[in-house]
């Protein structure tokens, strides 16, 4: 009996509840690293150090300038974080996908190593 | 006959979710109405052997013996070592799953039908066992020592065992249990029934266990707000972590090193801390804010009396930003408070302020993601005590929309900047938070007083919750709730008994603050009240009918008898002068106020122009005559108002108010309560008819309400004035035997005086007798007697002590002859 309902478990809430883990595992790699606001700021000047432009040529350019570099300053800090992210959600979703594909074999292999465990 | 061979009783109709289905059930199997025998009960009871630590210890077991399989299999020298590999292994993986299924299903067992075995949490299921019959009595002793039931005893100050003596032992009798847990779990919008309702339901559904709360001031209403403060706290606890944006958040937001010099990251508070302000999130202010800033306002004022949560709601709003649950264009909003005081002491010189309050603007318009909360904002308009005035600085930053900015002020400070300053004030978006209801109140002091427990690791009866609610209402008239009573309650903190806040500890922080009796009459006070007439008897000489009145309605206010929202008592005295109108209403301060300072007195004769209203009501600080100012300065005080029939019909009019709803309001609008005095009006009105007919023989009492009739039907008093009074009482004048004794109370306070110098005097009866002969006027009473004694014994005394013929440690006595009657 007891047997019974760990399998009917198993097979059902128990392999979809580790689906949604495993959902919620990949979401929650996703916002550690705040990837979607990343991505909408990925151009986005680095902590906002900006120079104002000045009236002068010289001081648009300048300011142009300075700008420039504070946004390559962002944007190179936020693609390296994302590759960060990437490798992680990368690792995390082999993982996730390895579980959810052994989930089911669990109980099954359990079952194999008995017999062969009784039978030789 | 079910499988235990008890009969298995008719249970009443259903009200709530349904019944188990025959089909579900093993025959004979209900118990109290629920099938112990469906698979989510046995794993309920299978998750219970198998205790709390079972994933742990078998999730490292079953590694263990992965180990040893592998080890098995790989080291082992012969084919039986293998197999024993293969067993081992076998074993390794059941325990993996066991311990996954313990995990994920068994211990959270979610709720997975509509019958109620289906909707009971794990936890309550677990513990009911199917071989007994499930009355309420069973039921209890099953799930008493859960800690959800734990909570009711604790915070209804009942035990445990007190509550399962008085349930019913009858199998029946659950049904409505179960019935009402299910309402109570609905109620609370929880699909599973915890133990807290269960608990709930036993206690709202056995009427001697409610008799007994009956008997503790308590009703079944509190025991569901009790259920509903526990849902509050399951759900607190079950929330998911919320998401406050992650690593990189803040990267394409300037830095505010100023800002955080100068001001309190409360966002940055929240994220670190936590939080406890969901109650307020969804609150209808919070919400008005979100609608401004979301409708594209850049500045809010959020505008409410003292102690109404101004800041709770800003600490609310910076958890909503925080977790992205508003506008988009507000997502991951910070909000920093400004403190002017750090502000204030770090400029050195001429010019540093505007200099500091600059750079702050210009570094949060610069960063992007700032709002700025200016807490006590009239210190930012100069308005106060430690206060400067910014406005000429944040003026063009309003206009020109830079920083989102809530300022918070009372509805005065508001009000002074629109006159002051209606240009600044224009540009502010109000936000008018009103003061939450009873129930709302409730909800905060509970969830406040959780927190209060979990940093005083102490125990807040429920009672003391309500109390605390009633007594800052009833006499903190300056702040507004919630503030008030979440300040009384953690007043109480210091009063605990036993690591227990009780409605005592409540009780005895308002005394502490306030100087008032709101306990029960201790015995020592009590046996003082009971005797309150032969404590006014030893200052009062007579009087009897006119002293049992007024005590027996101080009795009946300090037993709680009286109406709460009118004085403590009303009376007008009536009679002639000098026969202890005033010593009665001092006698009163003294015994009910403990000291007859504590009196207010306003002769009416100087408020008979119309224009003395004004004055009367004035709240300025240098109106020496405001009636106002003098009772929120003594609350608890005797109000004399001497004449009362001089003064201006308006004053009466006003008065009117005052004996009905217990307070006045001031010019600026603001209530001053009355309901801690005692209000006393005196006056001469009908003093002749009192002395006629006193002395033709007629008691007071016997023509009491004949005199009341002729004061009203002369039109020196409006029948609604008196019919306001608890009591009319009429003075009766002094006979000359009486003022042998009111001669007697004045000596006694001589040598009150004189005991400073050692020395005593006492007057021969012939001597006593010839001071009241000699001051004797039945049209003054006892008036004269004290500018006789003055005359006669206070004069010869005074001239013994300086002729060196009175010494400390003499006992002088004062014979006629000694004293000098022919001084007018």
């Amino acid at each position: 009996m007891l047997a019974f309902e760990l399998f009917t478990w198993w097979y059902g809430q128990g392999w979809a509840q580790l689906s949604k883990n495993v959902r919620h595992r990949i979401v929650g790699t996703s916002n550690m690293f705040s990837v979607p606001i990343l991505i909408q700021t990925l151009f986005s000047p680095w902590k906002r150090i900006i120079t104002y432009p000045g009236a002068s040529i010289d001081a648009k350019l300048r300011a142009f300038g300075d700008n420039m570099v504070s946004r390559a300053v962002g944007f190179t800090v936020r693609v390296l974080v994302l590759l960060a992210a990437a490798i992680m959600l990368l690792i995390v979703s082999i993982a996730a996908i390895i579980e959810v594909v052994a989930w089911p074999l669990v109980p099954i292999m359990a079952l194999i190593l008995l017999v062969k465990g009784i039978t030789g | 006959m079910n499988e235990q061979g008890q009969n298995t009783p008719t249970l009443p109709e259903p009200q709530g979710p349904a019944m188990p289905t025959a089909g579900r059930t093993r025959p004979g199997a209900v118990s109290g109405g629920l099938d112990l025998y469906t698979v989510r009960a046995r794993k309920a009871r299978l998750a219970r052997k198998l205790g709390k630590h079972f994933y742990t210890v078998y999730m490292y077991g079953a590694l263990v013996w992965a180990v040893v399989a592998i080890g098995l299999y790989s080291l082992g020298p012969t084919a039986a070592w293998q197999r024993a590999g293969y067993i081992v292994g076998f074993v390794s993986l059941a325990w993996f799953m066991l311990s996954l299924w313990y995990r994920d299903d068994l211990a959270s067992l979610p709720p997975s039908g509509k019958d109620i075995v289906d909707q009971l949490s794990g936890d309550v299921l677990g513990r009911l066992d199917p071989r007994k019959p499930l009355s309420p009595h069973e039921v209890w002793s099953a799930i008493a020592k859960h800690w959800q039931v734990m909570f009711f005893c604790n915070h209804l100050l009942l035990p445990s065992d007190l509550i399962k003596d008085h349930l019913s032992t009858q199998e029946a009798d659950s049904a409505a249990v179960w019935n009402e847990a299910t309402r109570l779990a609905s109620a609370s919008e929880s699909n599973v029934i915890d133990a807290g309702y269960v608990a709930a339901a036993l206690i709202r559904t056995s009427p001697q266990v409610l008799e007994i709360l009956t008997h503790m001031k308590l009703t079944d209403k509190d025991v569901e707000h009790i259920s509903g403060w526990l849902g509050r706290a399951l759900e607190d606890f079950r929330r998911d972590k919320p998401y406050f944006g992650g690593i990189g958040r803040d990267w394409a937001n300037g830095f505010t090193p100023q800002l955080n010099r100068f001001g309190h990251n409360i966002s940055l508070a929240i994220e670190t801390n936590g939080s406890h302000y969901g109650w307020l999130a969804d609150s209808p202010g919070v919400s008005s804010i979100k609608g401004a800033f979301a409708q594209g306002a850049s500045s809010v004022a959020l505008i409410g009396a003292d102690g109404i949560g101004k800041t709770s709601h800003v600490y609310a709003l910076a958890q909503v930003l925080l977790e992205n649950k508003s506008n988009p264009a507000l997502a991951h909003r910070q909000i920093i408070g400004l403190n002017p005081s750090l502000i204030l002491s770090s400029a050195r010189g001429p010019g540093d302020l505007e200099f500091i309050v600059t750079n702050l603007m210009v570094e949060a318009a610069h960063a992007g993601n700032i709002v700025l909360f200016l807490d006590d904002a009239q210190l930012f308009f100069g308005s106060g005590p430690g206060s400067f005035d910014a406005t000429q600085i944040l003026l063009p930053i309003l206009q020109n929309r830079a920083v989102q900015m809530i300022m918070a002020m009372t509805p005065n400070d508001f009000q002074r900047l629109k006159m002051n300053n209606q240009a600044f004030a224009g540009l502010l978006t109000p936000v008018v938070l009103q003061e939450p209801g009873e129930n709302d109140v409730m909800r905060i002091l509970e969830d406040t007083a959780l927190a209060l427990e979990g940093q005083h690791h102490l125990f807040i009866a429920y009672e003391a919750i309500r109390e605390a609610y009633r007594l800052s209402g009833r006499y903190d008239q300056d702040t507004a709730y919630p503030g008030k009573a979440i300040r009384l309650l953690e007043h109480s903190l210091s009063h605990a008994s036993g690591n227990v806040i009780t409605a005592t500890s409540v009780q005895e922080a308002i005394e502490q603050t306030h100087g008032v009796k709101v306990g029960a009459a201790a015995p020592v006070e009590a046996d003082e009240l009971l005797h309150l007439e032969d404590k006014i008897h030893q200052r009062m000489i007579n009087q009897v009918h006119a002293v049992n009145v007024v005590a027996a309605a101080l009795r009946r206010a300090r037993a709680g008898v009286a109406n709460p929202k009118r004085p403590i008592g009303s009376f007008l005295f009536l009679g002639p002068t000098g026969v202890g109108k005033t010593e009665l209403a001092k006698s009163i301060a003294a015994v009910y106020f403990k000291d007859e300072t504590n009196m207010i007195r306003l002769d009416m004769s100087e408020y008979q122009q119309p224009d003395d209203v004004q004055r009367l009501l004035s709240s300025g600080a240098n109106e020496s005559k405001s009636l106002i100012l003098a009772v929120r300065e003594r609350p608890f005080s005797v109000v004399l108002l001497d004449e009362i029939e001089k003064a201006h019909p308006n004053i009466l009019n006003l008065l009117l108010q005052l004996l009905d709803e217990g307070q006045l309001t001031d010019a600026g609008g603001r209530a001053a309560s009355f309901k801690d005095c005692i209000i006393i009006c005196t006056s001469n009105a009908g003093a002749d008819t009192i002395r006629d007919r006193v002395t033709k023989g007629e008691s007071l009492e016997s023509f009491e309400d004949q005199f009341t009739d002729q004061l009203i039907n002369s039109g020196q008093f409006k029948p609604e004035l008196l019919n306001r009074f608890d009591e009319i009482v009429l003075f009766r004048p002094l006979k000359p035997e009486e003022l042998t004794q009111v001669v007697a109370l004045m000596m006694a306070e001589v040598n009150k005086v004189l005991a400073n110098q050692n020395i005593s005097v006492e007057l021969t009866p012939a001597a006593s007798g010839k001071i009241v002969q000699a001051g004797y006027d039945p049209r003054l009473g006892a008036r004269p007697m004290r500018r006789m004694l003055q005359r006669t014994v206070e004069d010869s005394i005074a001239a013994r002590i300086l002729a060196g013929q009175a010494n400390p440690g003499d006992h002088v006595v004062l014979d006629v002859t000694d004293l000098d009657f022919s001084k007018k």
